[in-house]
């Protein structure tokens, strides 16, 4: 018979927003908090982002990744929650039921109340379905991150990088300063997908070309890579003709994307958002099961880790809650998000507390103001001098202003 | 004169317009959501300077790298220098966060940082 234990609220999960949800839900007073992670240590992708920016909302200073990483991490361990690494959930019912594997065997655990904060993966090679040869040299970026600043191994010495996500612009600068040849990224969309910050430190500081609406259309190569064929693409992402070009090369990164690490979740019929590829969930990050919680980059891509950490530790405490009391504020307004947003998040508030709405909008806006609304009167209206698709807005409505809705529905959106 | 400086600071990449004379310094600013983007415009404006991150092998830990920072930042022209300076220091095991690993990188008065534990393996 296998052994069956009983936790107050099990975390999936040891990155940024599993570390803050366990610490939350223990320092809110739950008995036992687990917090499951496959990897030989917690931080999630912290420990291999050696370069600066995080914690300037938290902290209000520019840390590197390992220094955010250790702060939390001495957190978890301080309050007591129980870290079982080299742990993979591979079941999880909907009645909390979980089975974790490790080199104890196969164990299960009856929780409370579940956090998912399993964050994402990167898209591959096959995810965007690029032709041409299979040769070595065509990597992730966060792949070679990993690989650089942790395992201290090199991939390459010429190096072309599609898409110009976050991970894609850093490791640009990274492996220039490593003794790489950097010739240029390539982006398929008419603006940049990383920070305008990221634009400026990691490209234009090494006068690193950036072109855009520009794909690798070829990989070629027989044993590693000799070079890429990259195309200009037309606003319908079509190849326009005439504008193929070979570049030599020995290393192709891909910086396309992320993708929510969900599968877990899959077969427990959680209502998802077309959106976010995560769940949809309320002001106390529950999503559509009883007891189920999620937050991090499984439920929305982060861009900055001090807003997934604020983010799950709103979730632990609410995990807590829920774990200790089966109670939690009734969300009983719906929030749509209309003109100018991809989505808002959460779905549905209590309007019991001040709610830290998070979004993004579908293009690049300038002076333009975020608004929410009900029944035809503004709740609240902030003036945003610059938003992109690339920087999640993150913007607090005070309880105060819930007063005034109206059928128990807001509407936020960009105007004037 | 006037100026658009994509503040690095944060993630937010505010577009601050600055206006400012080589004499009388930062006049005034716009579009910025924090107060940390009027120091980094004014050192970018006359004295631009980058916290440079990277690695170095440590002997002997659980870890084969410990990461690093130059602090303060050091002027954003002497990266590359600086990369040289630092490739091929090796450290032993154990290594704490904030231990200071190279001294007065370049005589920039900066130090190289540890930002990571190395524990003995």
């Amino acid at each position: 018979m296998a052994s069956r234990e009983l936790v107050d609220v099990a975390v999936i999960g040891g990155g940024p927003a599993g570390l803050a949800a366990a610490a939350e839900a223990k320092g809110e007073g739950a008995g036992r908090v687990v917090m499951f992670e496959r990897d030989e240590r917690v931080g999630g992708i912290l420990p291999q982002q050696i370069h600066d920016g995080f914690g300037t909302k938290v902290f209000k200073e520019a840390l590197t990744g390992p220094e955010y990483s250790a702060i939390y991490e001495a957190r978890v361990n301080e309050r007591g929650v129980e870290t079982w690494l080299k742990t993979t959930v591979t079941d999880l019912s909907r009645d909390r039921v979980l089975t974790v594997r490790s080199n104890r065997g196969i164990q299960t655990i009856e929780a409370g109340a579940v956090v998912l904060a399993m964050g994402c993966r990167e898209r591959t090679r096959g995810a965007i379905g690029t032709s041409g040869t299979r040769p070595a040299g065509v990597y992730t970026a966060g792949a070679v991150q990993y690989y650089m600043n942790v395992s201290n191994l090199a991939v390459g010495r010429k190096v072309v990088i599609l898409g110009s996500g976050d991970i894609g612009l850093i490791m640009a600068r990274r492996m220039i300063l490593e003794g790489a040849e950097v010739v240029c990224v390539a982006e398929i969309l008419p603006q940049p997908s990383g920070i305008a910050g990221n634009i400026v430190r990691c490209l234009e500081d090494f006068d690193i070309p950036l072109y855009l609406s520009t794909t690798v259309v070829e990989i070629h190569g027989k044993e590693r890579v000799t070079g890429v064929t990259l195309a200009e693409v037309g606003p319908k992402m079509g190849e326009k003709k005439g504008t193929r070009r070979f570049i030599e090369c020995d290393t192709l990164l891909l910086s396309v994307g992320l993708i929510p690490e969900t599968e877990l979740a899959n077969g427990l019929g959680l209502s998802m958002s077309p959106m976010t590829n995560g769940a949809i969930v309320d002001d106390s990050f529950r999503t559509s099961v009883p007891g189920i919680f999620s937050c991090g980059n499984v439920l929305q891509v982060h861009d900055v880790v001090d807003y997934a950490t604020l983010e799950a530790e709103k979730t632990g405490i609410a995990a807590a809650t829920w774990a200790m009391t089966g109670k939690l504020p009734e969300p009983i307004i719906d929030i749509n998000s209309g003109a100018g947003l991809r989505y808002a998040l959460p779905a549905k508030i209590s309007g019991n507390d001040a709610v830290d709405f998070t979004m993004r909008p579908w293009k690049e806006e300038h002076d333009k103001s975020v608004i929410f609304s009900s029944g035809g009167e503004v709740l609240r209206r902030l003036k945003m001098p610059h938003m992109e698709p690339a920087g999640m807005i993150r913007v607090r409505v005070g309880k105060g202003r819930f007063n005034h809705v109206v059928d128990n529905e807001i509407t936020v959106e960009l105007g004037e | 004169m006037k100026s658009t400086i994509v503040c690095i600071v944060c993630p937010v990449s505010c577009p601050v317009e600055v206006e400012w004379t080589k004499e009388d310094g930062v006049l005034g600013l716009k579009n910025h959501l924090c107060r940390l983007a009027g120091p980094y415009v004014e050192s970018e404006l006359f004295d631009p300077r980058r916290l440079l991150t990277t690695s170095i092998p440590v002997d002997g830990g659980d870890w084969p790298l410990v990461s690093v920072k130059t602090e303060p930042p050091i002027p954003k022209d002497k990266m590359l220098e600086a990369m040289d300076e630092i490739t091929g220091v090796r450290v032993n095991a154990p290594v704490k966060i904030g231990d200071i690993l190279i001294e007065n990188l370049l005589g920039t008065g900066s130090d190289v940082v540890a930002t990571r534990n190395v524990d003995a393996a």
